[in-house]
Formats: C-alpha cells, sequence, structure tokens
C-alpha cells in the first residue's frame, strides 16, 4: 500500500499541451500512471498522446472522475493553476515549477490547508511510488518498491540516495519531493504522519537542507509521534551564510537561523539517525534492516 | 534582490510613505552642479550592500556647499568592505526627537507576514530586543488578509506607543504591509522610523529586499540585478543561466555539479576530509556541451582555483554532453587538474569519449570515491 498515488489515481495534467508536459505525460503513461487528462485553458476538446483534454479542471475532474493533478506549468502561471486546482476539489495538487514567488506560495500553501487540500512542492521532481504510479519527471528506472519512504527538499540528494539504495539491494514505500522552495506546500511535519501511518513504509528517510526551521519541527513530531526508524541528511554544513546555495530556501540567515548544527542537533536529541552522506545514508540502512 | 536605499526610497515614495526627499548622484560634476541649490547641512551616504557604512566613513554631513563637496567626492572615491562606491544618496540632515523600528518580513516557521515593530531604539533594535524585549512586538498577519486596524491598536497598546503618534503610526503601517505585499518583498524595513522636531514620523533609512522570483512583475528592478551583483564570476554566469557560489577565501578547490542539493553534499564531503573549496559552479538541469565548455572556462578563470571537481548525477543532463564539453574547454585548461565523476544518462558513452583525448582528467567512480581521489591528488 503506497500512500498519495497508487495504480488507482486517476491524474490529470495540467499544462499537457506544453513541450515539457507533454513529454513527461508520456513518461508518466509509460509507467503504466492512470493519466486521464489533460487541462490547458483554451486547448478543451483536443487531444495528446490520447488523452482528452480540457479547459478547466472542474470538467476534466467531472468527466474522468480524476483525483489527482499535476502541474507541468511555468512559475509565472503556477499561482493560478494551483488556485484553480485546489478550488476546484482535488485533494492532491503536486507542483513542479522552480521559481514561483514566495508570496504566491505563501497564500497557495494556507489555502490548501484550510481547504484540506494535499499541495506538495513546487521546485519538485514530484512523487513516485515505485512500481505503481509517478507523478513528475524523476527518472524513474533507479527507483525501485520497498519499505524505505522519503521525503527530500532536494531532486539530486534524492536521486543520488535512490541511486546507491538499487546497488544494495533496497526499495522505496512512496517518494515525495517537498522541494527546495522557502514555503512547501506540504512540509516534513505535513508528511510525517502518512509515512508514519503507512503500512508499506518501515523506515523513513529524510532529506534536509540548511534554511528555514522545518527539520527543527520535524525533530519534535518524530520524538512524539513517529514509531519507526528516521534516517535524515542536513546538506550545506559549509555554505557561507547569508548566501542562497541555489534553492530558494536553502539560505542560512546572517544572524544563523537555519543553520545546519541546529537541525542535526535537534533531530540526533530526537532519535533520528543523522547521516554524513548519501553514502551514509544507505550504510544506516543496512544496520537497520 | 536587496536594493540599495535610493531604490528602496523610490519603493516607499511609490508607496507614498513620508520620508526625505532625496536624490542620488554619482560624479563628483554632479555634486558641483547641486551644491549651491542645497539646504544644509546635508547627509550623503555611499551606496553599497553592507552594513556598517558609518563606521567606514561612508556617511558624512556637509555644513555647505564646499563641503558637500569635498565629502561627497571623497565617499564617491572609497570601498567598504571591498564593495567600490558608485553612487551616493544625498537628502537634508533632519533633527531627530526619537528613534523607532518597523519592519514586514516573513516568518518561516509559520510561513505568514510578521509585523515587527518597536517605539524605541531604532537603529539598536537587536539591543532592545535582548533587554527590554516588552518594547518589541512581534506579530503574525493572516495571509491574503489586510493589515485591519485591529493588528495596529494590538501593537500600541502593547508597547505604549503615545497617543499623538498612533494616526500617523496606523497610517504607515499600512502603507508599508502594502508595500510589502503589493512588491513581493522578503523584508520591507524603516529602521529609524523617526520623530522630527514637528512631532511627524518619517522613514529615515529604507530597505526593501524583493523576492529574486518575483522580480518580473517589478521590471523597473530587473536592470539593477547586474549592478548589485559585485562577484563578476557570479554575474558572468548569470549571463549563461549558471548559478555561480563564492563559498571561501581559502582552496584552491572548484566543484562543478547539476543542483542545488548536489553543490551542498559535495561541498560538504569534501570539507569533512579536510579540504576547502573555495567556489561552486550550479549547471542546472540539461547543459549542452558548449555550455559546459563556457562554465569550465569561467571556474577555471577564477585565481585561486587549480583543481576542478566535476560531479554529474545525470537526468535530464546527458554525460555524453558533459564529456564533449570538457573536450572543448581543455584547450584552455592546461593549469587546472579535473576530477570527474559521471553518472546517469548516456554514462557508458560519456565515459569512453572522456577516455578518448589526453589531459589531466581522472575519472572517479561515485561521489565517495572522488572525494578519497581528490585528497589523495591535492594533498600529494
Amino acid at each position: 500500500m503506497s500512500f498519495l498515488i497508487d495504480k488507482d489515481t486517476r491524474l490529470i495534467v495540467q499544462g499537457i499541451t506544453g513541450r515539457e508536459g507533454r513529454f513527461h505525460a508520456e513518461q508518466m503513461l509509460a509507467y503504466d500512471t492512470k493519466v486521464v487528462a489533460g487541462v490547458t485553458p483554451g486547448k478543451g476538446g483536443s487531444e495528446v498522446l490520447g488523452v482528452p483534454v480540457y479547459n478547466t479542471v472542474l470538467e476534466a475532474k467531472e468527466k474522468q472522475q480524476a483525483n489527482a493533478t499535476v502541474l507541468f506549468v511555468p512559475p509565472k502561471f503556477l499561482y493560478g493553476a494551483a488556485y484553480e486546482a485546489i478550488m476546484s476539489g482535488m485533494p492532491l495538487v503536486i507542483t513542479i515549477a522552480e521559481g514561483t514567488p514566495v508570496h504566491d506560495m505563501l497564500k497557495l500553501h494556507h489555502l490548501a490547508k484550510e481547504k484540506g487540500v494535499t499541495l506538495i512542492g513546487p521546485n519538485s521532481f514530484g512523487v513516485i511510488s515505485p512500481g505503481k504510479a509517478k507523478a513528475g519527471f524523476m527518472a524513474h528506472h533507479i527507483f525501485n518498491p520497498g519499505n524505505v519512504g522519503i521525503m527530500s527538499r532536494s531532486a539530486t540528494n534524492c536521486y543520488e540516495t535512490v541511486f546507491l539504495m538499487k546497488k544494495a539491494g533496497f526499495g522505496q514505500s512512496t517518494v515525495v519531493g517537498v522541494g527546495g522552495d522557502m514555503i512547501p506546500g506540504s512540509t516534513f511535519v505535513d508528511l510525517l504522519p502518512r509515512f508514519q501511518a503507512d503500512e508499506q513504509t518501515e523506515i523513513i528517510i529524510m532529506i534536509g537542507e540548511i534554511g528555514g526551521s522545518e527539520e527543527e519541527l520535524a525533530a519534535a513530531y518524530i520524538k512524539e509521534k513517529v514509531t519507526k526508524p528516521v534516517v535524515a541528511l542536513i546538506a550545506g554544513k559549509n555554505a557561507p551564510k547569508g548566501t542562497s546555495m541555489g534553492h530558494a530556501g536553502a539560505i542560512v540567515s546572517p544572524d544563523g537561523e537555519g543553520s545546519a548544527e541546529s537541525k542535526e542537533s535537534a533531530l540526533t536529541a530526537a532519535g533520528v539517525h543523522v547521516a554524513e552522506s548519501t553514502q551514509d545514508i544507505v550504510r544506516i540502512l543496512k544496520k537497520l534492516a | 534582490m536587496n536594493l540599495l536605499e535610493y531604490m528602496a526610497r523610490d519603493v516607499f515614495d511609490a508607496y507614498d510613505i513620508p520620508s526625505t526627499s532625496g536624490f542620488v548622484a554619482s560624479t563628483v560634476d554632479e555634486l558641483k552642479n547641486l551644491a549651491p541649490g542645497l539646504t544644509y547641512p546635508m547627509v550623503i551616504k555611499a551606496q553599497v550592500q553592507t552594513g556598517g557604512r558609518g563606521k567606514a566613513g561612508g556617511v558624512k554631513f556637509p555644513e555647505n556647499p564646499d563641503e558637500f563637496v569635498e565629502m561627497g567626492k571623497s565617499i564617491l572615491g572609497m570601498s567598504i568592505k571591498g564593495l567600490k562606491v558608485e553612487k551616493v544618496f544625498c537628502y537634508p540632515k533632519v533633527d531627530i526627537d526619537r528613534e523607532m523600528y518597523l519592519s514586514f518580513t516573513l516568518d518561516r516557521k509559520t510561513k505568514l507576514p510578521v509585523m515587527i515593530f518597536s517605539p524605541e531604539g531604532g537603529v539598536e533594535i537587536n539591543e532592545i530586543a535582548e533587554k527590554n524585549p516588552e518594547k518589541l512586538v512581534k506579530q503574525l498577519i493572516p495571509a491574503g488578509s489586510a493589515l485591519d486596524d485591529f493588528y495596529i491598536r494590538y501593537a500600541v497598546d502593547k508597547t505604549g506607543l503615545e497617543a499623538q503618534y498612533v494616526d500617523e503610526f496606523a497610517t504607515i503601517c499600512k502603507k508599508l504591509y502594502d508595500a510589502f505585499i503589493k512588491h513581493d518583498c522578503m523584508l520591507a524595513e524603516i529602521n529609524p522610523l523617526i520623530v522630527d522636531p514637528d512631532g511627524h514620523l518619517l522613514a529615515l533609512d529604507s530597505k526593501v529586499d524583493i523576492d529574486d522570483n518575483a522580480l518580473y512583475r517589478h521590471p523597473e528592478t530587473l536592470p539593477f540585478k547586474d549592478e548589485m551583483t559585485s562577484d563578476e564570476w557570479v554575474r558572468e554566469a548569470r549571463s549563461f543561466d549558471f548559478l555561480f557560489i563564492p563559498i571561501k577565501d581559502e582552496g584552491n578547490i572548484a566543484v562543478i555539479s547539476n543542483g542545488s542539493g548536489m553543490i551542498m553534499s559535495t561541498i560538504d564531503l569534501i570539507s569533512k576530509n579536510g579540504m576547502d573549496v573555495t567556489c561552486a559552479l550550479d549547471l542546472g538541469g540539461g547543459a549542452t556541451a558548449e555550455r559546459i565548455q563556457e562554465a569550465l572556462r569561467i571556474v577555471a578563470s577564477r585565481e585561486n582555483v587549480d583543481t576542478i571537481f566535476i560531479n554529474i548525477f545525470g537526468g535530464i543532463t546527458r554525460c555524453d554532453e558533459i564529456a564533449r564539453g570538457i573536450e572543448g574547454a581543455l584547450a584552455k585548461l592546461s593549469d587546472v587538474r579535473l576530477m570527474v565523476r559521471l553518472e546517469g544518462t548516456n554514462k557508458d558513452v560519456g565515459l569512453e569519449h572522456l577516455r578518448s583525448f589526453g589531459g589531466n582528467i581522472r575519472i572517479v567512480d561515485g561521489l565517495d570515491e572522488g572525494v578519497a581521489a581528490l585528497a589523495e591528488e591535492v594533498k600529494a
């Protein structure tokens, strides 16, 4: 059993008529994901890869009983597209784009919470339940079904970990790209209860990085509520203060808030296994398995 | 993008936030022309993106036209913390009866705007926060809502701001919040917010940090983006859509990779093994051979770089493109050694090509092995 998406997920691709949307819709279909509709305003009535395209999320939902949507839209249009998806009652909205204005995400983060919608991303590769379905652009061939759940702020560190896990014979239950932005739709704390409740997940990997306080908040939650073993990596220990390391969210403020030390000590105190590198994550997994 | 004071003042003006009227100048001739018509004493402030301008001699108070030109000339010629002063911002000096502090910023924990106000302190706000925390109010504002009056009343009551200032304070609060939201600010700050001798509130300094991802909504700020970047490698890398990150002055190792997380974990692992990474370049996704060639040229031209660790986990980025990019750049990299790790799309084709030409290149398999090999080379 995976959570967020699985074989029964009926997925909309918003922006399916664009270059990226079309390419990745094809990849998702090749992974046997049920892509049931595309949405592009003004392109309703057409078809892409045999998938019907609608003008609105409401119509796509009504005609195809869709229950999740992934947004391949540029950052400028992310707010409008995600707002439409949330207000149309989609229970799961997955956003990809890098470069979304932070004030847009501020509004969407709180709107999704208020409406009970799970909003994932942006600046994310999406979500994959290996062997079942994927909603995003991750290179799916490196993922294997298994019992390790992963949530990651970084795509590349997640790929590296998954690649090393494959070599060592480990697979994943559900992998979520939390994304590298300052305000994500869902935080580690939002996702931890889902991993804890998921029967397939036996071990949780959390790939964090400098900036913000999501890892500290996760540590507090884990201490109280999570009984499964958690392995964490914090990237950016040697990043200079006040410099964004590429991800908009990966910045230690000049007064030191968001530092790797603060995160690692909170996690260690909560009983989390703190890894020093992606390779070290796999070493810890071997000990736990 | 953290705006310079004079640019931030333009934003304040657009929202009608009361401040002293000033002007910006970049040449001594401009100062000479303007000097006779000004009201003295004046204030001249260096426009550079760093704190401690006053201590460095970048803020002066001329009493007459001769001093104005002379002091302006000295500031225009100086560097503060390595940043050359290209512009000065000037305005008539105002007598200060009192300094307050007001800002709006984002609280990352709650993901909400937060208003920070203190009726005392001004530039000494950090001291107030430590010694008189009851004089400081931090109030979260719900997403998507206006700054309702009761938030302002709450801040006034909590800090004991005197009744005669409340009306002007409320107006400034609303205008600054309006600027914060509509101008996509990470921070909008008035420090100090002063009371002048007539009892009016004025913004004496202006600080505005606009979200880089929202600059397209404020096209008037776009021309400043390069002006605000002092590091020429950062500027040049940006022109190719790369992110160049100066890390520290020590060390001779540079890291090139394809993704923010990978850059950070590569630097972490190298540092953990007792070596210093001086700079890094993020290729982003899908770089072509031509662009990789440019990336190598830019990094190799940084003075102290003698070793470049190229760590690629290719998804959209193809390893054969990386190999061809290295081949193309090789002629210009004679005094730099390369350590190359390729994984992912077209790895085998890339590695085969990499082995087909000479050069000072060491191929490694995996990040851990790469860092171990790096230690061997650097310490040899």
